[in-house]
C-alpha cells in the first residue's frame, strides 16, 4: 500500500515540472496561467500525500473508539487542514490573474505573452 | 494586556472588510478609515510583551520524550515586533491620510487593499507558525498586486500581472518547502521545528532538509525582491501611486525580515545558509545600484535603490553574529522610513509636474523648496551621511563585517554607499538644480499639505534614530540574543 | 587608446538604448560610473573566495578583471538582459530555482 503514496508523490513532482515547463515555453497567456497553477496543485498534492497512512482511518474520533487504537491508526489530519486553506488561496490568486488577463486582452486584442507582457520601459520613457 | 496582541491583526482586517462593504457612504468611510489608521500605531505601543495562543491551547509537555509541543497558532510579541508594527502602522496612517486628503470620493476597495496589506505584514511578523505565515504571505501578494493594478499609471496592469505570475511560481515553491519540513518534523510550529532540528531529531544533512531550505529560500527571494526578482520588484514600485509605493516597500522589507528570521531559527545550523544569504545580498547590492544609475525614470530609480538597500539587510543577517543581525534589523527599520520619505517626496514632484523623466525636469528648487530640502536630507540619510539614521546602521554593518573577518564586505558596503550617493546626487541635480527646460509647466500647482506633513514626520524619525540609535538597537540586540 | 575607444563606445551604445530621447551629461556620467562600479564591485566580491582557497581567489579575480575590462561596454548588455519582459524574468527565476536546487541537493554539505 505504500506504493500509493509513492505514486502520489511522483504525480505531484510531475505536476510541478509541467508547470515550470509551461512557464517558460508556452506563449498563450491563458495556457501559461493554467500551467503555472499546476505548480500550486502539485504542492497541494504533495502535502496531502504526507498525511496519507497505509490502511489508516479517517481522523475523526468517535465515542465508541479506543483512543490508543485511534492514535496508531488514524491518518495525520494537519496536512489536510493546511491544504484546504492553500486551495482557497490558490483559487483567489487564479481569479485575480485571469481578471487582469481580461483587462489586458481588451487593450491588446491578443493573448500572446510576447506582445502583452513585453518590455514596456522603452515605450513610456519618452512619450508625450 | 495580552488581548491586544491579536487585535493588531484583527483591527486592520475587520476595518478592511467593513470599509469595502460600506464604501457607498463616503463621509462615514473617510472618518472610519482615519480613526482606524490612528489606532494602528497606538495598539502595539500600548500592548505588553507576551505570547498569545489562539483558541487558548497552551503548550503541552510530552512526558515520554520531554519535548514541548505547541498545538495552537502562537503569536509572540516582543520589542522587535513592537517597533516594526508601530512603524508600519505609522506609515499606513500617513499613507491613508495622504490618500484621504487627495481625493474627495474615496475608493473603498483601495482602502481595503491598504489595510489588508498592513494586517498581512503584521501577522507575518507576529506569528510563530510557518503555514500561517505562508497564508498571510499570499494575502500580502494579492494586496500588493491590487495596489499596483489600482493605480492610474500606464502599464500598471501589465506589471501587476507579471508580478502575479512570478508570484505563482515563488509561493508554491515555498509551500513545497514547508511541506518538506512538515514531512520531516510533523509540525508547522517554528519553535517545535527549530527544537527538533537543534536536538538532532531531524537529520540536518539529509537532502530533504536541504531541499526544503532551497525551496523556502526561493520563496524568500520572491518575497524580498532580491535577484532574480529585482526587476519586477522595482517595477511594481514604479507603477504604484507614490504613496502606495511607500507602503509597498515597507511590506517588502517586513516580509523579508520576518521570513529570514524564521529561516534563521530553523537553518542556522547549516553553514551554507549564511553563504547563500550573503551571496544573494551582494548580488542585489551590485545589480540594484548599477541599474539605478542607468535609469531616467526617477520612480524606477528609487525602486532599484530600494532593492539595492535590501542587500544591506541581508548582509547583516547573513554574517550571523549578534551585532551584525542587530545592524541588519536596524538597517531594515531605517530603510522603511527613508525609502518611504523618498517615495512620498518624489511623488509630490510627480503630482506637481506630471512628469517622471529626469531629462525633462529641472529648476524645481525655486518652485518647491520645502520638498527639495526634505528630499535632500532623505537622500543623504539613504547614502549614509552622519548624523542621520542610515549612517548609524551602515556603520554598524561595516564594523560587524570587519569583526567577522570579512574586510572585503566592508569595502563593498562602502563602495555601494558611495554609488548610492552618486545615484541620488545625479537625480537631485537633474531634477532640482539644473536650469528649467522651457516646455516644463510648473506654475499653479501646489504640493499637497498632507504630503509635506508626512515627510516631516518621517524626517523627524530619521534624525531621531540618527542621534539616538541606542533607543532601538539595545532592544533589537536583546531580541537577537534570544534567537541565537 | 583602445581602452579610450571602448569607454567611448559605452556612450554610443547607450545612445541607441535611449533612442527616442536625448542623452544628457548627467546620464553619461551615471552610465560611466555604473560601468566602473560594476567592475570594481564584482572583482571585490570575487576576493571573498579567499575564504575557500587563496589560489582560487587569485585566479578568479585576475581572470574576472581581465574579462570584464576587455569587454567594457557591459552596462548596455546588462540592461538589455534585465528589462521588463516577462520571458526574461521567468527564465532567470527558473534558472535560479534550478541552480539553487541542484547546488543544495548535491553540494549543501560541502561548505
Amino acid at each position: 500500500m505504500a506504493q500509493v503514496q509513492l505514486i502520489i508523490l511522483i504525480t505531484s513532482v510531475a505536476l510541478v515540472i509541467i508547470g515550470l515547463y509551461s512557464a517558460i515555453f508556452i506563449d498563450n497567456i491563458i495556457k501559461k496561467i493554467i500551467g503555472i497553477s499546476f505548480i500550486e496543485e502539485g504542492a497541494n498534492l504533495f502535502i496531502v500525500a504526507i498525511g496519507y497512512k497505509a490502511g489508516g482511518v479517517v481522523p475523526i474520533l468517535m465515542p465508541e473508539m479506543d483512543t490508543s487504537w485511534f492514535a496508531s491508526n488514524a491518518a495525520y489530519p494537519l496536512p489536510f487542514g493546511l491544504v484546504l486553506t492553500s486551495i482557497v488561496i490558490g483559487a483567489s490568486t487564479l481569479a485575480v490573474m485571469l481578471a487582469l488577463v481580461m483587462v489586458l486582452y481588451k487593450k491588446y486584442g491578443t493573448l500572446s505573452t510576447k506582445v502583452m507582457l513585453a518590455d514596456t520601459s522603452k515605450q513610456e520613457e519618452y512619450n508625450e | 494586556m495580552n488581548e491586544l496582541i491579536p487585535l493588531m491583526v484583527i483591527v486592520p482586517l475587520m476595518a478592511a472588510l467593513l470599509i469595502s462593504a460600506f464604501s457607498r457612504f463616503n463621509t462615514v468611510t473617510k472618518i472610519f478609515a482615519f480613526v482606524v489608521a490612528i489606532c494602528l500605531p497606538i495598539i502595539p505601543i500600548a500592548s505588553n510583551y507576551g505570547l498569545h495562543y489562539f483558541g487558548g491551547y497552551e503548550p503541552m509537555l510530552d512526558n515520554v520524550t520531554n519535548v514541548m509541543f505547541h498545538p495552537a497558532i502562537t503569536y509572540s510579541f516582543t520589542f522587535l515586533q513592537q517597533i516594526f508594527i508601530a512603524m508600519v502602522g505609522l506609515l499606513t496612517f500617513l499613507v491613508i491620510f495622504i490618500y484621504l486628503t487627495k481625493y474627495k470620493e474615496v475608493s473603498g476597495p483601495y482602502l481595503f487593499l491598504l489595510f489588508l496589506g498592513t494586517a498581512a505584514v503584521t501577522a507575518m511578523l507576529l506569528t510563530d507558525d510557518i503555514f500561517h505565515m505562508f497564508v498571510f504571505f499570499e494575502i500580502l501578494a494579492l494586496a500588493q498586486v491590487g495596489i499596483v493594478a489600482a493605480s492610474s499609471i500606464s502599464y500598471s496592469n501589465e506589471m501587476a500581472l507579471k508580478y502575479m505570475i512570478l508570484g505563482s511560481i515563488g509561493s508554491p515553491m515555498m509551500l513545497l518547502g514547508i511541506g518538506f519540513l512538515l514531512a520531516m518534523t510533523g509540525s508547522v510550529n517554528i519553535t517545535d521545528i527549530a527544537a527538533a532540528v537543534h536536538n538532532g531529531l531531524v537529520d540536518a544533512t539529509s537532502p530533504v532538509f536541504l531541499m526544503s531550505l532551497a525551496l523556502i529560500f526561493f520563496g524568500w527571494l520572491y518575497a524580498s525582491g532580491l535577484p532574480p526578482f529585482h526587476t519586477i520588484k522595482s517595477g511594481i514600485y514604479s507603477k504604484a501611486e507614490p504613496h502606495g509605493a511607500a507602503l509597498l516597500q515597507s511590506f517588502t522589507v517586513i516580509s523579508m525580515i520576518s521570513i529570514v528570521l524564521v529561516m534563521f531559527r530553523i537553518y542556522s545550523t547549516l553553514p551554507i545558509f549564511e553563504v547563500l544569504i550573503v551571496f544573494f545580498s551582494i548580488l542585489a547590492m551590485i545589480l540594484g545600484v548599477s541599474l539605478a544609475l542607468t535609469q531616467t525614470d526617477f520612480r524606477r530609480m528609487i525602486g532599484f535603490l530600494a532593492v539595492g538597500e535590501l542587500g544591506f539587510i541581508g548582509l547583516g543577517i547573513g554574517l550571523g553574529t549578534q551585532y551584525s543581525i542587530t545592524a541588519g534589523l536596524f538597517q531594515a527599520l531605517n530603510e522603511i522610513t527613508i525609502t518611504a520619505l523618498l517615495f512620498i517626496g518624489f511623488g509630490a514632484i510627480v503630482n506637481a509636474t506630471n512628469e517622471v523623466d529626469t531629462r525633462k525636469l529641472g529648476g524645481l528648487l525655486a518652485y518647491h523648496p520645502k520638498v527639495s530640502i526634505m528630499l535632500l536630507i532623505g537622500g543623504l540619510a539613504m547614502a549614509g551621511v552622519p548624523p542621520l539614521s542610515g549612517f548609524q546602521s551602515k556603520l554598524m554593518l561595516v564594523q560587524a563585517s570587519l569583526s567577522c573577518g570579512y574586510p572585503e564586505i566592508s569595502i563593498l558596503a562602502i563602495v555601494v554607499s558611495i554609488a548610492t550617493f552618486v545615484v541620488f546626487v545625479k537625480t537631485y541635480y537633474s531634477m532640482f538644480l539644473k536650469p528649467k527646460p522651457n516646455d516644463l509647466d510648473v506654475e499653479h500647482k501646489e504640493v499637497p499639505r498632507a504630503m509635506i506633513f508626512a515627510m516631516g514626520i518621517l524626517l523627524i524619525i530619521v534624525i531621531a534614530f540618527g542621534v539616538y540609535p541606542d533607543v532601538v538597537t539595545n532592544g533589537i540586540s536583546n531580541f537577537v540574543g534570544g534567537i541565537l | 587608446m583602445k581602452l579610450y575607444d571602448q569607454i567611448f563606445d559605452i556612450v554610443k551604445q547607450f545612445k541607441k538604448l535611449f533612442s527616442p530621447g536625448p542623452v544628457t551629461n548627467a546620464d553619461v556620467s551615471g552610465i560611466v560610473t555604473a560601468e566602473i562600479f560594476l567592475i570594481v564591485s564584482l572583482v571585490l566580491s570575487a576576493i571573498l573566495l579567499r575564504h575557500v582557497s587563496v589560489l582560487l581567489a587569485g585566479l578568479v579575480t585576475l581572470i574576472l578583471a581581465i574579462v570584464l575590462i576587455s569587454s567594457i561596454p557591459l552596462i548596455p548588455k546588462f540592461k538589455i538582459e534585465q528589462d521588463d519582459s516577462l520571458e526574461k524574468m521567468l527564465f532567470y527565476a527558473i534558472v535560479t530555482l534550478a541552480i539553487l536546487g541542484v547546488f543544495l541537493y548535491w553540494g549543501g554539505n560541502l561548505v
